[in-house]
């Protein structure tokens, strides 16, 4: 259960959330939706703790993140898996040391086992054949993949982020990330997936929040949101009854 | 409000410098990542450092026998030539080629890692980027630019001896004897103190500006400017403190 209460961050001057509560349970598929730099990829790096908010409490399974220091951080975050915006690919490894970077690190595999778990994993996620690979030689759909494998081998998430997951890929691609995002999630896993494509929101989430300038305009299931009279909202939704 | 920003700057430099250097002695200790960074900065520095060193050499040469010709004190080039460039411009020339490549390129490798997320998700998977990426570009910094400017020292020697012997028509063996005479400790000890010093500020001030980067390109083009110009600036400040300081404690009078 992740807890925002009366959150309030900003870069430098810039308020980015202002006062924002909400909560999230495990299980939950939400969709958090919005403009440029309206503070969704803000919210994720909050609950991971990657951000610290200005005021306000966050809480994660009744644990209050804010106060926590980097080494105690490491446990929440294994609760959580995440892809970044642009799959955040470590450049210099090539997908296969991407994908065994975290075994490594809490390496008690052999090199068999960590070879087979790798590809256990890129198998999963439909990039089996890209193992030699470098990021730089994959397309942005493979990228996304890859990430996704990654996250996985960080821990047994108990619950998924994705940033921007389907921005800027074709909608074959695009297609192919939101079944994967709906398939890892089948074990009652939930998901927060930020992004700006209602398209994609509407096909893996259940529940809606948008947002606007740092607050929360709407929360609320799909028929509530075809039926919000935010003019933002309306403008996400001419746009999904256009590709529709 | 400036001032204030600058001290926080100043606090948090001082706590990355600080946290790098600690990690030596931790662990993970990333003793793979250390060698490819040795490598990149000593291996990939080499060429640049003894084309310079060898161009600085010969130009200074050529500039102390026109003058000691002028004054009849030709025979004192070696000498001139060997304290110059052991003592002061070796280290410092080492140092800022040093800056330019490797400076530049730790600035904006770590900036264009912060921009992609890459930081990010050293931390999610519980890694400590100042371990993973600070520690072992400060070895690195601080064993091969020591290295480097005792192979440029030697380059610039003998572009030196190139031009007194060949160009200036001086002896070759008054130049070696003058050379040999100024290798004595206290000489080197001004000497090769002073790079141990220039890279950890230049790993350090590097690492520091591109773990600041914010803002995309404009950002990383500003990380790399601020890593350039702030090493070189913390080099010649530096080199003038240290050599202040070495000349009292090796006990040349001024």
């Amino acid at each position: 259960m992740i807890i925002f209460d009366h959150v309030t961050f900003s870069y430098s001057k810039r308020i980015v959330l202002r006062d924002l509560s909400l909560s999230i349970s495990d299980n939950e598929r939400v969709a958090i939706l919005g403009g440029s730099g309206e503070g969704k990829t803000t919210i994720l790096k909050l609950i991971l703790g990657l951000l610290r908010p200005d005021s306000g409490r966050i809480m994660v399974d009744g644990e209050d993140i804010t106060t926590k220091t980097e080494s105690e951080l490491r446990d929440v975050r294994m609760k959580f898996s995440i892809v970044f915006q642009e799959g955040a690919l470590f450049d210099s490894l090539n997908v296969k040391e991407n994908v065994a970077f975290c075994l490594r690190e809490y390496g008690k595999l052999s090199e068999e086992e960590l070879d087979r778990r790798v590809r256990e994993l890129l198998r999963v996620v439909g990039v089996e054949h890209a193992l030699e690979l470098m990021p730089d030689e994959l397309s942005g759909g493979m990228h996304r993949r890859v990430a996704i494998a990654r996250s996985l081998a960080a821990c047994d998430p108990g619950m998924f982020l994705y940033d921007e997951p389907t921005s800027g890929l074709d909608p074959v691609n695009a297609d192919t990330i939101c079944r994967l995002i709906t398939d890892l999630s089948r074990d009652n896993k939930g998901f927060i997936i930020v992004t700006h494509k209602m398209y994609d929101a509407m096909r893996v989430a259940g529940r809606f929040i948008f947002l606007k300038e740092g607050t929360v305009v709407f929360d609320g299931n799909r028929e509530m949101l075809e039926q919000a009279t935010v003019p933002e909202i309306e403008i996400f939704c001419r746009e999904l009854r256009g590709i529709c | 409000m400036r001032i204030k920003e600058i001290i926080n700057d100043l606090q948090d430099y001082y706590l990355l410098a600080m946290r790098g250097l600690a990690g030596v002695a931790g662990r993970p200790f990333y003793f793979k990542d250390t060698i490819e960074q040795m490598d990149y900065a000593g291996a990939g520095s080499f060429f640049i450092i003894v084309l310079v060193a060898l161009f600085i050499g010969m130009a200074l040469s050529l500039q102390l026998s026109a003058e000691f010709g002028r004054l009849g004190l030709k025979m004192y080039t070696g000498k001139a030539v060997g304290i110059t460039i052991i003592r002061e411009i070796g280290p410092v020339m080492a140092a800022l080629v040093f800056t330019g490549r490797v400076g530049a390129g730790m600035a904006s490798e770590l900036g264009s890692m912060v921009l992609g997320h890459q930081v990010d998700s050293l931390r999610v998977f519980g890694v400590d980027p100042v371990r993973k990426l600070v520690t072992p570009r400060l070895i690195s910094a601080i064993i091969m630019l020591p290295l480097l400017t005792i192979i440029g020292d030697a380059l610039s020697v003998f572009g030196a001896y190139y031009i007194v012997v060949f160009v200036s028509n001086q002896s070759g063996y008054v130049y070696w004897r003058s050379i040999r005479d100024v290798l004595i400790a206290e000489n080197i000890i001004a000497g090769s103190v002073k790079p141990f010093i220039f890279g950890f500020l230049i790993a350090s001030i590097s690492c520091y500006s591109g773990l600041m980067t914010r803002g995309g390109s404009a950002g990383l083009r500003q990380a790399t400017t601020n890593a350039v110009v702030l090493s070189i600036i913390a080099i010649i400040i530096s080199d003038f403190a240290l050599t202040r300081i070495l000349l009292y404690i090796l006990g040349f009078s001024v």
